[in-house]
Parts: structure tokens; sequence; C-alpha cells
């Protein structure tokens, strides 16, 4: 493939490709990071929206639901179901991870920014790129359709355990004995999920591939801007932990609808007065499957983030990355690691306790990368000379909140403090901070950032701040008090506390939470605004606007198809050197051949 | 606003650290701990409190001072680091010892909550049974049918709880049924054998400090030991005197997702004052059940 000599300037100015070409079939990577980046949108807005229905229902339980009531059947009597609430939270964690969070960071920044930071013209392979994309619509129309089959979409949570989500009706009859959302809006659940396990496939290889094979001369591995390496060892344990997935999918799939009895029990099960047959199989084996690979994937999603504002951090602080090599290795250890902790979900599963003393110490463990890396932020702001863009506070939120959902996955790494906390809104509260409050600010930060170089203009600061300061502020006042709530006892996953003497007291604080999450949602809108506002509108950004190192500001902004005019950069030094003392500008770019030389991998 | 953002960050997660001493005055904090593992838990968790608690302090405050001190001063430079190996070194090490530290101290707590050879002879044991959407209890005739004597040799243990296994899991015509109740008394060691005949539950008792998924094909056993009674079976009304306060209901709560009424899984913990009150209620119940069906005792498993 051509792709990675130098295109003559005339050429790509020559060609115009259609509308259909450039925009929907486009095999161009930053076009596809572009349409990831939108899809990712729509279904945030979606997922958002769900949350708000599960919100509403916790903070005034079994209330009339303002205006949402009237789209209920009349036998409901404007109020939710127990069964709706279930499908709707089990909905909104899929989307959320499936649709929105993974797709965003591997799709949409993976996608625009690997090439262009490591020299590359385009990926490895550009079609398999494309279609990359357009799997996930199989995925996503699948999804959306199962809200309106019988029974309705799926609700059993996002981690669909056996045998709640797989018990099936015998032959010749549809739905489940175990509740209405598991019949075909599971299946279709299931088969959904396998087109994105298939999307994200393809984006792995091509990103592991593209990374090894397509660097530009000069780019070496230890002069890898931070993204990279997080995209690399991301896409390394897509690789690995996926399959697993896949399969796990695949054996639920043949349980529900050709009858194997995988997950099944050997005696079977009741439900009422009706009774399954006898299986052969394991509920348990679903947990083990699905962790083994959505621990890694919790991982997945959030390692590119981490990459993302290391490289925002440095740039505006406008102080080289404080201990790039030890930063490089708490990756590595975070995923080596990440494959031998994923029984800390399974401490309360009737898995051999002993086994659960093994998976403890490794997970506590876990924690050590991360603080390193935390160590690390703070030694790269320390003496810098900090820009407070919002990218920048969006970044410095991140590792803020990181602190927060790391040191809480302490508590329930241990064992014996999980017994009690396991369950409960304490989870809740870690898997926001380290989702929401950790990697949705590393992504609003790497769309402040990289927004010129996307669009050839930039986003409105002033909107871009009041955006941050209210979203900061409502989603902490959201998420917080369920660290509070958790230790209390409050269970996840319910419709109502109100009927236990042990949790009513906790009401208060689920109706505070629900008003600051009410609020928190239409902040979102400043975003948008922002977004399309300067889509059209917005200053004219320049190559380098931020005036940073790495490659992709060697481009115009935005790039042309190829990247880059000429022959593709070559790299003199690592990514961060910023406030080089010996030069007259604070920053020093990787492909400016005049001025210091190396400092090898910017490291000491 | 450069030195603002400082402070604008400062004040919101000043109010998130506050929180935590706030919470515990309007009773938004752990419920009543009435178990032996009560305090082994709670000690564990305000011990990852206080290090999880120094390590927040310590990173949010140096986020807001670096924020404030270095914030942006056009024309100057930074200071050209790129790291500090030596640094590196001290805080890796530091916190491994200390997270080491935190697991390794874990170990024992856990071993005594779920490992069943750690399990002490019981005085009650208790067959659960799981189902879309309740607890169905049994109770042994015979109290401590399954208890064996400090000085039983290994052997003899095991026979034991084979015999209690076996029992959970094949109904007897004399036991007592009882919906979503735990009876026991203060003191006793209970063991619970937990069942589920339909999809995933999970026995919960909070003031227990003890959680156990139910498993189909698996019977699990649990067990505790409360520390507090709540309960007194009145033998001459022949009703049970109900806790008079909140703090004093104890309850079961089912905690893994197990369809629509998942939440409404709820059940109650009655802790005897003594066995007496216990075996009191327990006659009751027989006489209860007996003046059921005889089919009807028999399905209720
Ligand atoms: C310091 C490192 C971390 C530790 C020690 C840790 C520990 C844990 C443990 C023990 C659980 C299971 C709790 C239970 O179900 O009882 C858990 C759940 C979870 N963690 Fe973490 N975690 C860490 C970091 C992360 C990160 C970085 C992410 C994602 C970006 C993450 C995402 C999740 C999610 C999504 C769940 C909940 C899964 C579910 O049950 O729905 N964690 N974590
Ligand atoms: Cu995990
Ligand atoms: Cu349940």
């Amino acid at each position: 493939m051509s792709i990675s000599q130098p295109i003559p300037t005339h050429d790509h100015t020559q060609i115009e490709l259609g509308f259909l070409r450039k925009y929907i079939f486009s095999e161009d990577h930053k076009m596809i990071g572009i349409q990831f980046l939108f899809s990712g949108m729509i279904f945030l807005f979606l997922g958002g929206a769900l949350a708000l229905l599960v919100r509403l229902q916790i903070g005034w339980p079994y209330g009339n639901l303002p205006m949402v009531g009237n789209w209920f059947p009349a036998s409901w009597g404007g109020k939710m179901s127990p069964e709706f609430y279930t499908m709707i939270f089990s909905m909104h964690a899929t989307i959320m991870i499936f649709f929105v969070i993974i797709p965003w960071l591997t799709g949409a920044f993976g996608n625009f920014l690997i090439p262009l930071q490591i020299g590359a013209r385009d990926m490895a392979f550009p079609k398999l790129n494309m279609l990359s994309y357009w799997v996930m619509w199989p995925s996503f129309i699948l999804m959306l359709i199962s809200f309106f089959v019988a029974g309705g979409a799926a609700g059993s949570g996002w981690t669909a355990y056996p045998t709640l989500s797989s018990a099936a009706m015998p032959d010749g009859m549809t739905g489940s004995p175990a509740s209405p959302n598991s019949g075909t809006g599971q299946v279709l659940w299931l088969i959904s999920l396998l087109f994105a396990g298939v999307s994200s496939m393809m984006g792995s290889v091509n990103y592991i591939t593209t990374i090894i094979n397509m660097r530009c001369p000069g780019m070496t591995l230890m002069r890898m801007p931070m993204t990279i390496w997080a995209m690399f060892v991301t896409a390394i344990l897509q690789a690995m932990a996926l399959p697993v997935l896949t399969v796990a999918i695949i054996l639920q799939l043949l349980d529900k609808t050709i009858g194997t009895t995988f997950f099944l029990p050997p005696a079977g099960m009741a439900f009422g007065n009706w009774h399954t047959g006898p299986g052969g199989g394991q509920p348990l084996l679903w947990q083990h499957l699905f962790w083994f690979y959505s621990h890694p994937a919790v991982y997945i999603m959030i390692l590119p983030a981490m990459g993302m504002v290391s490289d925002i951090i440095s740039t505006f602080a406008r102080k080289p990355l404080f201990g790039y090599r030890p930063m490089v290795y708490a990756i590595a250890g975070i995923a080596g690691l990440g494959f031998i902790v994923w029984g800390h979900h399974m401490f309360q599963s009737g898995m051999d306790p002993r086994l659960g003393t093994g998976f403890m110490i490794a997970t506590i463990m876990i924690a050590l990368p991360s603080a390193v890396k935390t160590f690390n932020w703070l030694g790269t702001i320390w003496q810098g000379n900090i820009q407070y863009t919002s990218a920048m506070l969006n970044a410095l939120a991140f590792v803020s909140m990181f602190v927060i959902g790391g040191l809480s996955g302490i508590f329930m790494a241990a064992t014996p403090v999980d017994v009690y906390i396991h369950d409960t809104y304490f989870i809740v509260a870690h898997i926001h901070y380290v989702l929401f409050m950790s990697t949705i600010f590393g992504i609003y930060a790497g769309v402040y950032y990289w927004y010129p170089k996307m669009f050839g203009r930039m986003m409105s600061e002033t909107l871009g701040k009041i955006h941050f300061a209210l979203t900061f502020l409502s989603a902490n006042a959201t998420f917080y008090p369920m660290h509070i709530i958790g230790v209390g006892g409050h269970p996840r996953r319910y419709f109502d506390i109100t009927i236990y003497d042990t949790f009513q007291h906790l009401q208060p604080l689920n109706a505070f939470m629900t008003v600051a999450a009410i609020i928190l949602g239409f902040v979102q809108f400043i975003f948008v605004a922002n977004f399309f506002w300067s889509l059209f509108f917005g200053k004219k950004a320049n190559r380098n606007p931020w005036h940073s190192n790495s490659l992709e500001w060697a481009a115009p902004s935005p790039p042309p198809h190829g990247n880059f005019e000429g022959n593709v950069p070559s790299v003199y030094r690592g990514p961060y050197e910023y406030g080089h003392p010996e030069t007259q500008e604070d920053y020093l770019p990787q492909f400016e051949p005049n001025g210091p030389k190396d400092t090898p991998g910017g490291s000491h | 606003m450069g030195k603002g953002w400082s402070v604008f960050f400062g004040v919101i997660l000043l109010a998130t650290f506050l929180l935590w001493f706030v919470a515990p005055f309007y009773g938004w904090w752990l419920p009543n701990a009435v178990s032996t593992f009560g305090p082994d838990v709670d000690w564990l968790f305000y011990l990852i409190l206080g290090f999880t608690g120094f390590f927040f302090v310590l990173t949010q405050v140096v986020l807001i001072y670096a924020m404030w001190r270095f914030s942006y001063r056009p024309g100057e430079k930074s200071t050209y680091s790129h790291g500090n190996h030596r640094l590196e070194m001290i805080w890796t090490a530091i916190p491994a010892v200390i997270l080491l530290g935190i697991a390794i101290v874990q170990i024992s707590v856990w071993q005594d909550i779920k490992y069943q050879s750690k399990m002490p002879p019981p005085d009650v044991t208790v067959s659960v049974m799981a189902r879309q959407w309740e607890w169905r209890m049994r109770y042994p005739l015979e109290t401590s049918r399954f208890k064996w004597d400090q000085k039983a040799t290994p052997e003899e243990v095991r026979q034991k709880q084979l015999a209690a296994r076996a029992w959970a899991e094949n109904p007897e015509i004399d036991d007592i049924p009882i919906a979503n109740e735990i009876h026991t008394w203060v003191g006793a060691s209970t063991k619970i054998y937990l069942r589920t005949q339909d999809v995933l539950h999970s026995f919960t008792m909070p003031n227990m400090r003890i959680k156990q998924d139910t498993l189909p094909g698996k019977t699990i056993p649990i067990w505790f030991k409360a520390t507090r009674a709540n309960t007194f079976f009145d033998t001459n009304t022949r009703k049970l005197r109900i806790p008079p306060n909140r703090a004093d209901a104890w309850e079961i709560a089912c905690q893994e997702l197990c369809g629509g009424r998942h939440y409404a899984m709820r059940g109650k913990v009655y802790v005897h004052e003594s066995r007496e009150s216990y075996e009191g209620w327990l006659k009751h119940a027989v006489e209860q059940s007996n003046s059921r069906e005889p089919e009807k005792v028999a399905a209720a498993d």
C-alpha cells in the first residue's frame, strides 16, 4: 500500500470525492472519527434521557411523571412500572458504555488522532476502518428496535446475568418466564452487542497495525505521545478480551434461541408451576466470561482518556510531561494486571471464597499504577505555567475526579468491606466517578482541544468555561452523595427504597440528586450549542492554535485528505518539549528540525 | 479567571469532603451493626476511609495549590523538567506498601465470614429457598440438630455438615416453613443454607454485614452471630414483641437483580432475647403450620 509514501502536493487538492464518498462512506480516518463523534453524541442524549427517567423514579418513587407519564400505557396510570424501570436502567448503561464511551474513545479519538499523531497519511486498512463504523449501525438499529418488541428492551442490567437474562420458554413459545424484558428484547440486545464487538475488533487490529507499522521517520516508540500509547494498549486489550465476550454472547444466544443449556444448572429451574427441565450448565460461567472481558473493558473505557489528558495537561501547563517512562509503564501495568482481577466483581457471587482472596490482592495492587499516574500529572502541573483553557479545565477535573473514583475502588476491592457495599450505591458512585467524572471530562477536554484540528474553527471559550463550571458543579452534586447513601446501604437497581425501614431515611438525598441530575442534563445543551455554533461561526483556527508540539499540529486545520502537505513530517524529539530553556518560544514541536535535539523519549 | 479556578475546584472538593462529616449527623451512615462481623467489617471500612481520606486530601491540596501558585504568568516559562527518578521511586514504593498492608489485613476477616472451614458449629440452621420474589425459610424441628461439639473430630464435623446440606436440599415433613423471616437468638451462631429455584438473588442483611448471592443449582452456606436482640416472644399473647424504632427493625434485602420486583424482596430479621424465646416462637409456629393442610406445607419448599 502506498499510503506511507509521500503523496505529491497536487494530488490531494485535485481529488474531489463525491458527497457520499466524502461524508458517508468515507475511508478517511478523520471523517470516520467525526462520524463516531456524532453518533456518540446522539446516543449520549438518548442515554442521558433514560438516566433522567431512572432518577425521576428514584427521587420520587412511584410518582406521577409529568409529561412522560402520558406516553405510558393507560393501565399504568401515568406512573412507571418496576419492569419499565428495570429496562431503562439496563438500557441506560448499555447505551452509555457500548454506544457512547467506547466508540467515542477508540472510534472517534482513536481514529482521528492515531494517523495524525504518528505522522501517517491514514490507517493501515482504510476500508476496514470504514466498515468498523458501518457495522455499528446494525448494532444501533437493533438496540433501538428492541424498545418496541413485545416485552420491551432488555432488562437484566448491562451485565445480563443468567438466568434472569437467559431463561427461555420451550419450543414454539416466545418470551421468557423470568422477566418480560428477557424475551425478544434480550435476544436483540445480544445480537446488537455482537455487531458492536465486531466493530471494535476491526478498529483494534487497525490501530495496532497502524501504530506498529506506519510511524513517520524519527517517531520511535518512546517519542509517541501518551495518547498513542494509550490507544495502542487499549487496542491490545480489546483484541485479547473481546473474543471472550463474543463467545459468551453466542453461548447465551444459543441458550435463548435453540435451547442449549450452557447457563442452565443441571436441575433446571422452576418458575411458578413451570419447570425448565434439566440443564447441564452453570450460571456462574457467564459471570467469569463476561468479567474477563468487561474488567479489561473498564480500562478500555478510561486509558484513552488518560492518554489525551496527559497530552492536554502538558500542553497547557507549558511543561514537559512528568515521568514519561513511568507513565508508559503504568499504562502497561494497568493493562497487564487488568487481566487478573475480573473476579472482584464476583466476590459475593458464590465463587469459591479462596479465589476471592487472590483476586482481592491483585485488585488492591492495581490501584498502584493508577496512583503513579496521578502523581505524575500533579508533577506535570507543578511549577508549570498553567493556561486555563476549557480543555485544560476539563483535563484537571479528570485528574481530580479520577482520584475519587480510584480511591473508592479500594473499598470494594477489600472483600470484607465489599460484603457490605457490593451492589449498593457505593458501586454506582464508583462507576460514575470513573466513567462520567473521569472519562467524560477527558472526552470533553479532547473535544475542546482538538476541535480546531477537526473542523478548522475554534469553539467559544466563554461558553466552554460556563459549560465546564456548571457541569463540574452539578455532576458532583449528582454523584458524590451516592457514596454516602451507599455507605447507608442503599441497594442499587431498586425501584423504591421507601418500603425499607433500613433505607427510607436516605430518600431526601435521592431527591436532591435527582434535581442535580436534571440540571446536569440540561447544562449539556450548552456544549451542543457551542459545538454546532462554532462549526459555522467559530473563529477560524490556524495550524497550531495552542502552540502544541505533537505532529497533528503540523497539518493544516482541518487536515486535507492524506493529512500532511508534501512529505510526511520527520520527528526530531519527544512530544513534550515545553518551556525549553534554550528556545525563544515556550514550545518546540516534534517536527521542528532546528533547535535543541533530543532528550531521549523526553524522559530521564 | 486564572486563580479563580483553583478556588472553584477547592470549594467543591471541600464540600464533598465535609459531606463525610455532616452525613452521620443526619443518620446517613452505616446502619447499626448487630453481628459479630459488624465491628470487624466496620473497622476495616474506617481503616480504608482513613487511608483514602489522607490520599484524597493530599492529592487535591497539591492540585489546588498548584492551580493557584502556577497559574499563567505571561512571558514566563515553566520549570523545564522531565521528571525525577527518586520521586518516582518514593511515590511508587510508599503506596505499594500501604496497599499491600491494606490487602493483607482483610484476609482473616474475609475468611471468618465466608470460608466454610471456618464456620462454627451452628446453634440454629435455616434453609432458605429464594424465588421471584420472596424468601422461603425452613426451620428444623430440632433446633440444634446440626451442631457438633467442640471436641468433634474433623470427620464428625464433616458428617454433620453433609447432613445439614442434605437436609437443606431435601425438605422433611416436620420442617417449619416461614416466609421472609429469619429467626435466631442473640449469641447463637446461625447457619443459613441458601438456594434459589429460578434466577440469581442475593441474600443481604445490612445490619449483620452479610451478603451472599444465591445461585441456581448450588447450595451455599453462610453464617452469622447476632450480638443484639430486637424481639421477644410473649407466651401469653402468643405474639412477637416487635421493635419499637426504625433502627431496630433489621431487614433482609435482595441485592442481585432478579426482575421487576427485585426491590420488593424484603424480609425481616428477628433476633430473640434468648433461646427460650426463640423456642417459644418455634413451638407456636409448629402449631400454626400443623393447622394448615399438609400438602401446603410440603409445597412450601
Ligand atoms: C483504582 C482502581 C480500581 C479499583 C481498585 C476498582 C475496583 C472495583 C471493584 C472491586 C469493583 C466491584 C465492586 C462490586 O461489584 O462489589 C468495581 C466495579 C466497577 N468498576 Fe472499578 N476499580 C478501579 C478502577 C476502575 C476504573 C478506572 C473504571 C472504569 C473506567 C472502573 C469501572 C468499574 C465499573 C463500571 C464497575 C461496576 C461494574 C458493575 O457491577 O456494573 N473501575 N471496581
Ligand atoms: Cu473490574
Ligand atoms: Cu433481587
